[in-house]
């Protein structure tokens, strides 16, 4: 029956997590933005406690948990700092594509040394419009931004396949719009070697899926970090004699921003469930991908609006996470891709929202 | 975490499917159409009876005692053991509500049952008071009502600006005053009727009597011309030196008077009001779900009639919509479930209120664009939708008192 309660291993987790990222990340977001990295001791605690190898399998040595957990931790990590979230996570979403594409073997082939090598980065790359043409095992392109300073593996994803990269990687960095803790380049490729090509239509879009969640998650911490924190700031902040946050506009808007960022959370935990239960989950991923980024755009913004004149300026976080909140929703095939997979079904449907019929 | 409804609830939920294709649906339209509430003796009513509906959810008698010790402030705990494998009441009561609401609002409330009436007797009733007047609900003999009535032509959002005053005379309590929009006044046994003992005290004045059908100067009963949701009747009606009989009043004396000085516990018979409204609000907001669900659906059949699949504009916003929808589901489950698990929901029910009905509108609004000029025909369920949907965001506390509901939560706004 439907059940709002986590089981007390994901409640840990999650507590784990959220100590993490509170006091690991969050009083050095700055340094690591600067430094477009985490320092080495950082990434050994985050190593440490399990969070790098969470999805991996139990039997190669992970801690073998699903979408559910995946969706807990990233929402206190982007809480505290996304970018960094991205860089710690060795291997990210790409993951996702090589377990839903790769077999178990090349998995472990080719994803196992980089969990073995610290500050390895694996990136999933969307190429749904082609930006990177494979031809005769090779591949060519430019990719205008990943947030990376190093690519040990891409994997370039679109509708129907997955291809592997490790060899020819040419990175330009870049100053970055958001994200910076995780890097900024731009990626070229002139007939880089393609290491595996697997096509896998049904693969690749659950792929997808999991990598929208991800993104979702991530962008579900960044804004309720950035609404609690304009939050707390307007009961501090007096103007005309009350605090700020007792003037009905700003009480009135603080609400819809919580109610976001409830919302989303709502959405991205019914598809994480979904997708742990192994139901057809890519409508659902989709959908609380494009809520949460749409939401992190309302959210954002305004918790910049409420610190006013210093919400602009970087002494206060809330500028960077409305540039985090921005790039993450830019992942993946952006919203619209989003908007395109969620919706494709939906003229045809009888009932989209049927009781009976919507079951996880 | 589960989003699965179990399968017994399926089951009722689809026997609500049948019963709202064959009947409730036509019901309304035909109301919608007659521009008046469905007739008290319709046969309808008599089916619901027949069905086990109408009724009381207070268990009465012995069990009664029970009932108390385990009922949380809106609802009582799961039964059937372990948390997460049956639906408590709450959810329960979402769900059906839902589910209802998709095939007529208006219909649903117009159901036999002690109604809005329910919840304020349940929490503040004595014994004997709860006998009186929910134990004609157990095993009805015949479609009967309650109905609830707070708001007057001077104050609703505002409750505490009531201004029916009652006076003590002997043992009865003479009330005076105009009462607005009451859901099933005209046909109910028995009205929850909410009155000032001292204009002065606000809230803490306030006191809640039972008031029967045939109570002497309870009277002038007016059914409004809504601009939806006409089967059932929103009533307004007049008290003229109406008498009631001290043991009338909700929870007896003792409630109200004997805590002088104490504000917390001089504003009981106030608290009783707000803890109806925590009953209803997670309900209300999967109302408003049912009925945009409702408008999602016609407007996706319009668009697949009409070959607009392949229109991104259409599909885009149609996406939209059931997104919006969804969202506000999740947040009637969630604080349906919180009640059920005895947990505060303030916060949680009143997101789950205040975002449902503007859900709701908006599917509505998209499927008479959609429709274009069909939509302006005034023939079709869809414009009927959107002439029902509006409500939702009005009565149980406007959206905009649920903003002050939350933001008192979530940044201590004063109360004035
Ligand atoms: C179909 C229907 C059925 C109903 N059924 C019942 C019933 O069964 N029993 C019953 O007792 N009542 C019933 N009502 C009445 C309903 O509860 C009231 O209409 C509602 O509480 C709003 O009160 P009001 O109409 O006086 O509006 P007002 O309180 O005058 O509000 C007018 C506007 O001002 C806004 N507003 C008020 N205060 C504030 C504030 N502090 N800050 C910001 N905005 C504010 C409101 O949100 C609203 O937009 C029903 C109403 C309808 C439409």
């Amino acid at each position: 029956m439907i059940d709002f309660a986590l089981d007390p291993e994901l409640e840990l987790l999650r507590e784990t997590a959220r100590s993490f990222a509170q006091h690991r990340l969050r009083p050095h977001d700055r340094d690591f933005e600067t430094a477009r990295g985490v320092d080495v001791a950082t990434r050994d605690a985050f190593t440490e406690i399990g969070l790098a190898a969470l999805e991996w399998p139990e039997a190669l040595g992970g801690a073998g948990l699903g979408a559910l957990a995946r969706a807990l931790v990233l929402e206190e990590l982007g809480a505290a700092d996304a970018g960094a979230a991205l860089t710690l996570d060795p291997l990210g979403p790409a993951f996702y594509a090589l377990a839903e594409c790769g077999e178990a073997a090349a998995l472990q082939a080719i994803a196992q040394p980089l969990l073995e090598r610290p500050g390895s980065r694996a990136v999933l790359a969307w190429n749904g419009v082609a930006r990177v043409a494979l031809r005769n095992g090779r591949a060519t392109g430019v990719l205008p931004w990943l947030p990376a300073d190093r690519v040990d593996l891409l994997v370039l994803l679109d509708g129907d396949a997955v291809a592997v990269i490790d060899e020819g990687i040419a990175l330009a960095p870049l100053r970055g719009a958001g994200l910076r803790a995780a890097g900024a380049s731009e990626l070229r490729l002139d007939g880089a070697p393609v290491r595996a090509w697997w096509v896998n239509p049904r693969g690749a879009r659950r792929a997808l899926a999991r990598a929208r969640l991800y993104a979702a998650s991530l962008l579900l911490g960044v804004m309720r970090a950035a609404a609690g924190f304009s939050r707390d700031y307007a009961l501090q902040r007096v103007a005309f004699g009350k605090p700020i946050a007792h003037h009905q506009a700003l009480a009135f808007l603080i609400t819809d921003m919580a109610m976001a960022v409830d919302g989303s959370r709502l959405l991205v935990h019914e598809a994480a469930v979904r997708l742990d239960r192994g139901g057809d989950a890519e409508e659902a991923c989709a959908t609380a991908f494009l809520e949460a980024a749409e939401q992190a755009m309302f959210v954002t913004p305004n918790a910049v609006q409420i610190l006013g004149g210093h919400g602009f300026m970087q002494d206060y976080p809330v500028e960077k996470w409305m540039r985090e909140a921005r790039a993450l929703g830019l992942c993946f095939g952006g919203v619209d891709g989003a908007r395109e997979d969620a919706g494709r079904g939906i003229v045809a449907a009888h009932a989209p929202l049927g009781l009976l019929e919507a079951q996880p | 975490m589960n989003f699965k409804i179990d399968d017994e609830l399926r089951k009722r939920l689809a026997g609500i499917r049948e019963l709202g294709r064959t009947q409730i649906r036509p019901l309304g339209l035909e109301a919608d159409r007659a521009g008046k509430p469905v007739d008290p003796d319709h046969p309808f009513y008599a089916l619901l009876l027949k069905l086990g509906l109408g009724r009381t959810r207070w268990l009465g008698g012995e069990l009664d005692a029970e009932q108390d010790a385990t009922r949380s402030r809106v609802g009582s705990p799961p039964s059937g053991g372990e948390r997460g494998h049956k639906a408590g009441p709450s959810l329960t009561g979402v769900l059906l509500s839902e589910e209802l609401a998709y095939w007529d609002r208006g219909v649903a409330v117009s159901f036999p049952g002690p109604g809005l009436g329910e919840p304020p007797v349940l929490s503040m009733g004595t014994p004997e008071q709860k006998e009186r007047f929910l134990a004609r609900f157990r095993e009805p003999d015949r479609p009967r009502w309650g109905s609830f009535a707070m708001t007057e032509p001077g104050a609703g959002s505002d409750v505490a600006a009531i201004r029916t005053s009652c006076k003590r005379d002997g043992d009865h309590w003479i009330l005076d005053g105009d009462k607005s929009f009451a859901a099933n006044a005209s046909r109910a046994d028995w009205i929850v009727v909410w009155a000032t003992a001292d204009t002065s005290l606000g809230r803490a004045g306030h006191r809640a009597f039972v008031v029967e059908r045939d109570t002497p100067g309870l009277g002038d009963f007016k059914i409004e011309k809504k601009m939806g949701l006409k089967a059932y009747e929103s009533t307004s009606f007049t008290l003229r030196h109406c008498r009631v009989p001290a043991s009338h009043l909700l929870g007896g004396e003792a409630t109200y008077s004997n805590q002088d000085g104490s504000r917390g516990a001089k504003r009981a018979g106030f608290k009783g009001a707000l803890q109806s409204f925590n009953a209803t609000r997670p309900m209300i907001g999967a109302m408003a779900v049912g009925i945009g669900r409702a408008a999602l659906d016609e407007a996706a059949a319009f668009a697949r009639e009409h070959d607009l699949g392949s229109d991104p504009r259409v599909r885009d916003r149609l996406e939209r919509t059931r997104r919006k929808l969804r969202v506000a589901r999740l947040l009637c489950w969630r604080a349906a479930w919180l009640a059920d698990q005895q947990q505060p929901n303030i916060v949680e029910a009143s997101m789950a209120k205040a975002h449902a009905p503007a859900a709701a509108l908006d599917a509505t609004l998209l499927g008479m664009e959609l429709l274009g000029e069909v939509g302006a025909r005034g023939d079709h369920l869809i414009e009927k939708l959107f002439r029902d949907v509006k409500a939702m965001d009005i009565v149980e506390g406007t959206g905009q008192i649920q903003h002050i509901v939350i933001a008192r939560q979530l940044v201590g706004l004063p109360r004035e």
